[in-house]
């Protein structure tokens, strides 16, 4: 007790020399902390906001969903004597402009139609601008007046078609009146991706307007305000034993946002994995600093020793230094992280459709100070075991210079523990622990890569130097780059983490956006066209065979359906691989055909004969059938439009989605679908001059089929990706500027002996310009170096993502890679360039007295 | 109090071993006042250091105050330094974050002792530096650092001082200030004081000179028997 008392008092004593040197130590630390605490805090505050608005954003305590009908009156009776019932139906459909003619092609627009019914918000309220005040409420403004129904729209839409609120809009067989512009929806699909803008209208309109055809793609929700305090668990367990065919998707208050809540969930997990790799590299800076930093207490260490302090209280000393002046690097990259939620909630709140919950959450802040702890001591531990090995001996010398030790085993093992627990910490932690534990393989070899690089530096350097060269300046740069204690691993690790991290993002980057401007627009067709009534499909086929240079037509039939077992268990309790989850929890598109697509690749099994006329019988995609593990004999039952179809596995095909063009996960045999209700969907290539005139010709004969231009769609994909890209860039630069502090910590830490170079060179005669030639080619060297090492690996580790998880095809894209790299280089160059300047200009004459 | 018995220290260097003391043998008594002097490289400080038990020999027996060292190991090294050894360095070594005060109660507080403060500030005013208790080593001048580090060397009341060229780096008067209280301090508590020092009027104030030369003890001089020199 009593040393632990003397150590805290000797480290009280000699944190009054201050904190020069540990400055950049600090630094890396707060940056990391910040960047982890920042990432965990604005993840939990979008979190609790859409746990805080989900039954909003749900539309009630329950939402009972299907596709091409609505429940049936027995449901709905189920369903209204446990509470409120507000319906929704959703759809896309071609709004027109009504009267007065637009220029060819902008008279029309695709939207995202929406019927609700009386009932309608269940809870929330819906934001109206511009709306006449004689309209009391949305039931008011939605009903019919002066013979039309009202509409709200999206804004975007005014603006698109050129009309303003009390303009007429005519959608399916029916004109509907303006009556203000939609600010705020409290259920806004939590989709980043919309096709068109939002157009509002009364159920009873809908169903006026003739859209709601059999077969027609409309997806319906009953949502279900209970009544009395029910338990919404025991009433959704009720529903599916009372209706196990209705073939509804129930979603509950902790599904409010599916798809939102995954793509938070991996874009917090990608972006504090960046933000990890700041702290590692920060680490390295971490390292560096506290060895320079107990460098410079050599002489203390030594005296205390002399006095009679035992190694062990010289580490224990040091350690609380440590861990004193961390805990404060730590509190202030809390402190910023914490803040980070309240920065970025007005620019969030546009992009999300959720108000940011900000508050203070211990979790993440907990989590960030535990990695920023834990990579603290596995980056310190070495060079406070080596500071207590230092001998005392030292003082008998004139100089007291740093000493090169080497810990004992035990304080290695405890390095090593720490690395340990923080690559656990990260992969326990993470909502994906296959992807943390690939990242924290990715780090420890990227190390182990360029400790390797910057070893080969360094031996290349003494190679050269022992073949001998005439140039004195280069032979001045590569001794400076194997002299002992050279940074060179150091700067190489550090750099070079961080250009990766950048390299890897740019050609992650680069690869998408060729896919979503460059490849898929040049495969992809021009327009798909969806809801095409059966008895419309010659009208169809003649108004695109009417356009010059429309080709590659393709349509197929279309419904959609459940997959409600596997091989006669119920897909709840089947065991199916966590990668193909997703084509069981929702409706997927259905299809029928004689003949195979054309293109189709069997991977499994015989396509049946085009006069096949019996049991019913699929071909299935071979992927998702290796998920569920099915094979060629096995059966699927489907719940379509409330009924159960089973049908056994005919052939399984490999499909490749990118092309984009019409593809089916199900295609049925001839026999069992045609009955059911269905629509057809089809998709046209055609010239980018011709898009207009293809696009009118269709969507006049036929005002209820709504044509999709794959082009905005892309575009929106790539305004998305541009977003996403955003957050994981400005990450990505932490990591960078981590990298910069460790640089400038080396720089600074070889300032003394660089000032000292540079005056005796000037003493022996030697220009500014050759010492600058000699010390541009020793960072020049080292940059290039880093330069070549990260573009390679950025390379291998862009390859692996695009190949192996985005299953895409890869591009090298040479010049990001290399421009990338490059800059890196630069800085690097730059930052020699700076410490060497500032070298340059000491005067030689008292550095000479006192030496 | 001092027992060397072939002592020898080898490094190995870059070019080959280097033999820094090549068998010394020597007998140091109680109370004794030695001055080691020698030429640079001649092993001098090297003795001094094996002696503090801060380098240990390739081979030989050393018996410090009544300590084998041999059979010491880190840590009890440093509790013989702490319990026995008061050492003065030509650079001082002070600690820069440390006030006077707190530098001369270091040993003691290291020893654990209650009255490190009230004991070091007596040690502080025996050097006359009763006024400079809060200062830092950086806002004292040589010589007051000089004794800031007699006052810590003798703070434990060791039985051994080893004091390496403690005039070194003072100017010569300030130089003869802090001799004079070194050898006033080492009278009071009749401690034995071995001195390396290239100054022959300070080898002169000691009892014995021993002289080294490439790692041997090549002279012995006393100048008064060692119980005359301790008077």
């Amino acid at each position: 007790m009593r040393a632990i008392a003397l150590a805290f008092t000797l480290a009280r004593r000699e944190l009054r020399g201050g904190i020069k040197g540990f400055r950049i130590v600090l630094a890396c630390l707060a940056l990391g902390v910040a960047a982890i605490a920042g990432i965990g805090s604005l993840s939990r505050a979008i979190e609790d906001g859409l746990r805080r608005d989900a039954r909003k954003l749900l539309g009630g305590d329950l939402s009972f969903n299907l596709v091409h009908r609505p429940a049936g009156p027995a449901e709905l009776a189920w369903l209204e004597k446990r509470g409120d019932v507000a319906t929704v139906a959703e759809l896309r459909a071609m709004a027109y402009v009504q009267g007065g003619a637009g220029a060819p092609g902008r008279d029309r627009l695709l939207v995202e139609l929406k019927g609700v019914d009386d009932f309608y918000p269940l809870y929330g309220t819906i934001g109206v601008d511009g709306a006449r005040p004689d309209f009391k409420s949305l039931t008011g403004l939605l009903a019919q007046h002066e013979g039309h129904f009202g509409a709200l729209v999206d804004p975007l839409l005014l603006e698109r078609l050129g009309l303003k609120s009390g303009d007429r809009i005519k959608i399916g067989g029916l004109v509907l009146a303006i009556r203000g512009t939609l600010d705020h929806e409290p259920d806004r699909a939590t989709r980043l991706f919309t096709l068109g803008p939002r157009v509002l209208i009364s159920s009873a309109a809908l169903r006026e307007s003739g859209l709601l055809q059999p077969g027609s793609l409309v997806f319906y929700s009953h949502r279900l305000r209970l009544r009395g305090g029910a338990s919404a668990a025991a009433v959704m367990a009720d529903a599916k034993k009372q209706f196990p065919e209705a073939g509804w998707r129930i979603r509950g208050t902790a599904e409010a946002a599916p798809g939102l809540d995954t793509f938070l969930a991996r874009l917090t997990l990608y972006l504090t994995l960046v933000g990890l790799t700041a702290l590692l590299v920060g680490g390295l800076g971490i390292a560096s600093g506290v060895k320079a930093w107990l460098d410079g207490r050599t002489g203390t260490i030594a005296t205390l020793k002399c006095l009679g302090a035992p190694a062990s209280l010289i580490f224990r000393v040091y350690l609380i230094e440590v861990l004193a002046l961390a805990a404060v690097a730590i509190l202030v990259g809390l402190a910023a992280g914490t803040g980070l939620p309240l920065l970025l909630a007005g620019p969030l709140e546009t992009l999300l459709p959720v108000k940011l919950e900000v508050s203070v959450y211990p979790l993440p802040l907990l989590l960030a100070g535990a990695f920023g702890l834990l990579t603290v001591l596995a980056f310190s531990l070495w060079a406070l075991g080596a500071a207590r090995e230092v001998p005392p001996a030292l003082l008998f010398r004139n100089t007291v210079a740093p000493v090169e030790a080497r810990p004992r085993r035990a304080y290695l093992v405890a390095t090593a523990l720490c690395a340990a627990a923080l690559a656990a910490l990260a992969v326990l932690t993470a909502a994906d622990r296959w992807m943390a534990g690939l990242f924290v393989a990715t780090v420890v070899g990227t190390f182990l890569l360029f400790q390797g690089g910057g070893a080969a530096i360094t031996r290349t350097a003494k190679f050269a130097s022992k073949r001998g060269t005439r140039s004195a300046v280069l032979r001045f740069a590569l001794a400076n780059l194997h002299r002992p204690g050279a940074p060179v691993g150091r700067i190489v690790l550090a750099l070079g983490l961080g250009a990766t991290v950048l390299v890897t993002i740019a050609l992650l980057e680069g690869n998408l956006d060729r896919q979503l401007r460059e490849q898929l627009p040049e495969k992809a067709p021009s327009f798909f066209f969806i809801d095409i009534l059966p008895d419309q499909v010659a009208e169809f086929d003649a108004a695109v065979k009417s356009v010059p240079g429309a080709t590659g037509l393709e349509r197929t039939p279309m419904l959609r359906g459940r997959i409600a077992r596997i091989n006669a268990v119920a897909v709840g309790e089947a065991a199916v691989a966590e990668n193909v989850r997703w084509a069981l929890d929702n409706e997927r598109g259905l299809t029928f055909s004689a003949t195979p697509p054309a293109g189709t690749e069997l991977a499994a099994g015989k396509w049946w004969p085009a006069d096949y006329r019996g049991a019913p019988l699929i071909s299935f995609d071979a992927n998702l059938a290796q998920g569920m593990g099915l094979k060629v004999g096995d059966t699927l039952t489907f719940n379509i439009l409330g009924r159960e179809v089973t049908a056994t596995i005919a052939n399984l095909r490999k499909i490749h989605w990118r092309s984009l063009g019409i593809n089916f996960t199900v295609i049925f045999a001839p026999g069992a679908l045609e009955g059911a209700p269905h629509s057809h969907i089809a998709s046209v290539h055609v010239p980018a001059a011709a898009e207009t005139k293809l696009f009118t010709a269709v969507t006049d004969k036929l005002p209820n089929v709504s044509a999709i231009r794959v082009r905005d769609a892309l575009d929106q994909a790539a305004g998305v990706f541009e977003q996403v890209g955003f957050a994981v860039r400005a990450t990505a630069m932490v990591t960078l500027a981590a990298g910069l502090l460790v640089l400038a910590g080396a720089v600074a830490a070889g300032h003394r002996r660089r000032v000292y170079d540079a005056v005796v060179f000037k003493v022996l005669g030697a220009t500014r310009r050759r010492i600058l030639g000699a010390f541009l080619i020793e960072y020049g060297l080292i940059g290039i170096a880093t330069a070549i090492f990260a573009a390679i690996l950025g390379a291998v580790l862009a390859w692996a993502i695009v190949t192996q998880v985005m299953n895409a095809p890869f591009a090298l894209l040479p010049e990001t890679a290399a421009g990338t790299a490059l800059v890196a280089a630069g800085i690097a160059l730059a930052f020699g360039y700076f410490g060497i300047w500032r070298a340059m200009g000491q005067k030689a004459a008292p550095l000479l007295r006192n030496e | 109090m001092i027992r060397l018995r072939g002592v020898q220290l080898t490094l190995d260097s870059l070019a080959g071993p280097v033999h820094i003391l090549r068998g010394i043998d020597l007998d140091v008594a109680d109370g004794e006042t030695v001055a080691i002097v020698g030429p640079s490289g001649s092993g001098k400080s090297t003795m001094m250091m094996v002696i503090a038990g801060l380098e240990r020999p390739s081979s030989g027996r050393i018996e410090v105050a009544g300590a084998d060292l041999g059979m010491l190991d880190e840590d009890g090294l440093a509790l013989f330094r702490r319990d026995r050894v008061g050492i003065v360095f030509q650079n001082f070594h002070l600690v820069p974050t440390m006030t006077a005060l707190e530098n001369v109660a270091i040993p003691l507080e290291f020893a654990g002792r209650a009255d490190a403060f009230a004991a070091a500030k007596k040690g502080l005013e025996a050097v006359g530096l009763g006024h400079r208790l809060d200062h830092y080593p950086a806002q004292l001048s040589g010589g007051e650092q000089q004794r800031v580090a007699l006052a810590r060397a003798t703070a434990t009341g060791p039985r051994l001082i080893l004091a390496d060229e403690p005039t070194g780096n003072l100017d010569g008067d300030t130089g003869a200030q802090v001799m004079e209280l070194l050898f006033s301090l080492r009278e009071k508590l009749g401690t034995t004081l071995v001195l390396i020092t290239h100054d022959r009027a300070l080898a002169r104030r000691c009892g014995r000179v021993v002289r080294l030369a490439n790692g041997h003890v090549v002279g012995d001089e006393r100048h008064a028997s060692p119980a005359e020199a301790a008077q």
